[in-house]
C-alpha cells in the first residue's frame, strides 16, 4: 500500500554526500601523484603529468620498508594472542560459574577506561615489565579486546547445546570440544576479530609514540607523523606515504567489509 | 545395611557432580585469565595507579611524597589546564551533530533503493582508516595557500582573503571537530542503520492506516525506537571524540598557543615531554571522572537502559 515516490531526490543526496566524504581521498591522491599544487594556485583540478617520482622517495628517502615491517610484526602478535584470548575468553562467558555476574560488570565498565586515561601507569608498568621499546610491549594492551569476547560469547551462544551434549556423551574432553566443534562454528566472529584487531594495531599512534625509544622500533604511524614533522607540507613524498600506509586498511576493508560491520554492529549492541 | 547400600552411590554421584563442577570452575577461570589480566593490568590498575600518584610528588628519579590534594590545588589555577577541559567539551558537540547527520544519511540508506550498499560502503570509507594519515589529509584540505577548502571558498566569494584554518584562534577547533565527523560519520550511520532495521516495519504500516504523517511517524515511531541506538552512538562517539589524541597531535599539536589543547593532550605534555607525571596523573583522575559524568548523564537523558539490551 506505500506509495512509490520517485527515487531521484534520495540518489542525488546520497550522491552529494559520498562526494563530500570521496573529496579528501581525491586531493590527497592527485597530490600524490604530482605534487604539483604544493606551490601553484589555483590548484589543478585533474593531475598534469601523473608519475609515480613521490612514491619512490617514499621508498627510498625514509625507512619505509623497516616501519612496514614493524607495524607487520606488531599486528601479527596483537591479532594471535587477541584471537586466541578472546575466544577463551567468549567461551568461559557462556557457562554457568560462581563471580559471572561480577566478570560481566567488570568488563564491561572496563569498555568505559579509554586507553588515553591510562597512559601514564601503562607506561610505568610496561616499564616494570621490562617491555619498553619492544614489539611484545608494543602488542601487549591490545592483547585481548572487550567487544570481540562479546561477539565470540555471541557466536558461541548460538550453537545448539545439543550439539555440545552429544560431543560429551561421546567423551571428547572440554577442550577437544573447543578446538573442534565450537571454533569451526566461530568462524565469522574469528574473521571479525582478525579485521577488527588489524585495524586497531594498525592504526595505532599513541602508544608506539609513548613506549618506542629508538627508530628501529617505530611503526608507520609514527613514521608518518615523525616525516611530516621534518618535511613539513613541502613535498608529494608525504601524501604518496600517506596512500601507502591507508591501502592496505582500505583494500582489507573492501574485501571484508561484512564481518566488519558485522563485528561492530553485534559488539556495538550486544555489548 | 540397606541404607548404606542406597546412600554408597548417592555420595560417589554428588561427589563426582562436585568434581566435574569444580574441574569445570577452573577450566572456565583458565579460560578467563588472560584476559582478566590484561585488563587488571592495563586497564584497573592504572586507575589505581593514577589516583595514587595523583596524590604524590614523584617525577622517576625522585622518591613520592605523599602531598595531599596540592596537585589538585595547583589544577584550579592553571589555565591551560582549564583552557583543555573547555576544548574538551567543545568537542564532544562533534557527536551530537554527527548523529543528526548520520541518522538522515541512515533514513536515506534505509529507503528502498537500487545500489544502497555501494552508498553505505563509501560512506563508511572513512571509518577504518589511519587517523594520523586522516589529519594529514585534513591538514592538506585546511591548507591556507592551496588547499582544497580555501579554494572553494574563494571561488564562491565567501571570501576574499585565504583563511587559515587550522592556524586560527577561532577556526582551529571547529576544523579539527569536522574531521572527528567526517572519520565518524559512516560508523554512526551503520548503528543507527541497525537499529532502523530492527524496527519492525508493521508499525510503520499500521500507522500509516491511521493516517499517521510522515514527519508523525518519524517523531513518534522511528525516533523514540531508536533511543537506544542513538544512546550507543553518542557514548561511542563521545569517547571517541575526547580521546582523539591522534587528530589533533598531528593537524595542530594543541596549537595554535593552546587553542586545540585537549585533555589528553595535555595530559600527554605533562607526562612525556615535561615529566610530570605527578600532576598529569591528577589531571587524568579529572578527565575520568569527566568522562562517567557525561557518560551517566546520557544515559539519564536516553531514558535509563545502559545500551541497547532491551531492543533484543
Amino acid at each position: 500500500m506505500m506509495r512509490r515516490s520517485p527515487t531521484w531526490p534520495i540518489h542525488l543526496a546520497l550522491i552529494a554526500v559520498c562526494f563530500v566524504m570521496l573529496v579528501p581521498f581525491y586531493w590527497v591522491l592527485k597530490t600524490s601523484v604530482s605534487g604539483e599544487n604544493i606551490f601553484t594556485y589555483p590548484p589543478n583540478i585533474v593531475p598534469q603529468n601523473p608519475n609515480i617520482f613521490y612514491y619512490v622517495d617514499v621508498w627510498y628517502a625514509i625507512p619505509f620498508a623497516r616501519y612496514f615491517l614493524n607495524s607487520v610484526i606488531v599486528s601479527a602478535i596483537t591479532i594471535a594472542a587477541n584471537v586466541v584470548f578472546n575466544a577463551m575468553a567468549g567461551y568461559a562467558l557462556t557457562r554457568e560459574f560462581h563471580g559471572k555476574g561480577f566478570i560481566l560488570i567488570l568488563f564491561l565498565s572496563c569498555m568505559m577506561v579509554p586507553f588515553q586515561a591510562t597512559i601514564i601507569p601503562a607506561y610505568l608498568i610496561t616499564g616494570q615489565l621490562g617491555l619498553l621499546n619492544s614489539y611484545v610491549g608494543l602488542a601487549l594492551p591490545q592483547f585481548s579486546t572487550i567487544i570481540c569476547i562479546f561477539v565470540f560469547k555471541a557466536s558461541f551462544d548460538a550453537i545448539p547445546g545439543s550439539l555440545i551434549d552429544a560431543a560429551k556423551v561421546d567423551g571428547l574432553p572440554e577442550w577437544r570440544i573447543v578446538w573442534t566443534i565450537m571454533l569451526p562454528l566461530a568462524k565469522s566472529a574469528m574473521a571479525t576479530n582478525v579485521i577488527l584487531s588489524f585495524i586497531w594495531s594498525w592504526n595505532n599512534f599513541l602508544w608506539p609514540l609513548i613506549m618506542t625509544r629508538t627508530p628501529e622500533m617505530q611503526t608507520l604511524p609514527l613514521g608518518l607523523a615523525r616525516f611530516l614533522s621534518y618535511q613539513e607540507d613541502t613535498t608529494g613524498a608525504l601524501y604518496a606515504f600517506c596512500i601507502m600506509v591507508l591501502a592496505p586498511g582500505i583494500l582489507l576493508f573492501l574485501l571484508a567489509q561484512k564481518e566488519f560491520i558485522q563485528g561492530l554492529t553485534s559488539g556495538a549492541t550486544k555489548g | 545395611m540397606a541404607m548404606a547400600m542406597s546412600a554408597a552411590p548417592e555420595r560417589r554421584r554428588t561427589s563426582f557432580l562436585r568434581r566435574a563442577t569444580t574441574r569445570q570452575a577452573i577450566l572456565v577461570w583458565c579460560f578467563l585469565a588472560p584476559s582478566l589480566l590484561i585488563f587488571l593490568l592495563y586497564r584497573i590498575l592504572p586507575l589505581a595507579w593514577n589516583i595514587l600518584l595523583s596524590l604524590q610528588a614523584w617525577s622517576p628519579l625522585k622518591p613520592a611524597v605523599f602531598i595531599g590534594l596540592e596537585n589538585y590545588e595547583e589544577m584550579l589555577t592553571d589555565e591551560v589546564f582549564w583552557q583543555s577541559l573547555w576544548n574538551t567539551v567543545f568537542i564532544i558537540l562533534s557527536a551530537p551533530v554527527g548523529i543528526a547527520m548520520a541518522l538522515g544519511l541512515a533514513l536515506l540508506v534505509n529507503s528502498n533503493i537500487s545500489g544502497r550498499n555501494v552508498y553505505r560502503t563509501l560512506i563508511f570509507l572513512s571509518y577504518p582508516l589511519m587517523t594520523v594519515a586522516v589529519a594529514i589529509i585534513w591538514r592538506w584540505m585546511y591548507d591556507e595557500r592551496v588547499g582544497l577548502l580555501n579554494y572553494v571558498a574563494r571561488l564562491l566569494h565567501l571570501t576574499d582573503t585565504p583563511i587559515p584554518f587550522l592556524n586560527s584562534f577561532f577556526w582551529a577547533l571547529p576544523s579539527v571537530v569536522v574531521a572527528n565527523i567526517w572519520q565518524m560519520l559512516g560508523f554512526y550511520m551503520i548503528i543507527l542503520l541497525t537499529g532502523l532495521q530492527n524496527i519492525p516495519s508493521s508499525l510503520f504500516e499500521a500507522a500509516e492506516i491511521d493516517g499517521a504523517t510522515a514527519g508523525d511517524r518519524f517523531w513518534r515511531i522511528t525516533l523514540p525506537l531508536l533511543r537506544p541506538s542513538i544512546f550507543l552512538c553518542f557514548v561511542i562517539g563521545m569517547l571517541n571524540s575526547v580521546t582523539s589524541f591522534d587528530l589533533v597531535y598531528v593537524m595542530t599539536g594543541g596549537g595554535p598557543g593552546r587553542a586545540t589543547e585537549i585533555l589528553v593532550t595535555y595530559i600527554y605534555k605533562l607526562g612525556f615531554v615535561q615529566t610530570r607525571f605527578d600532576y598529569a596523573a591528577a589531571v587524568t583522575v579529572v578527565f575520568f571522572v569527566f568522562l562517567i559524568t557525561v557518560a551517566w548523564a546520557a544515559n539519564r537523558l536516553s531514558g535509563g537502559n545502559a545500551g541497547a539490551r532491551d531492543m533484543e
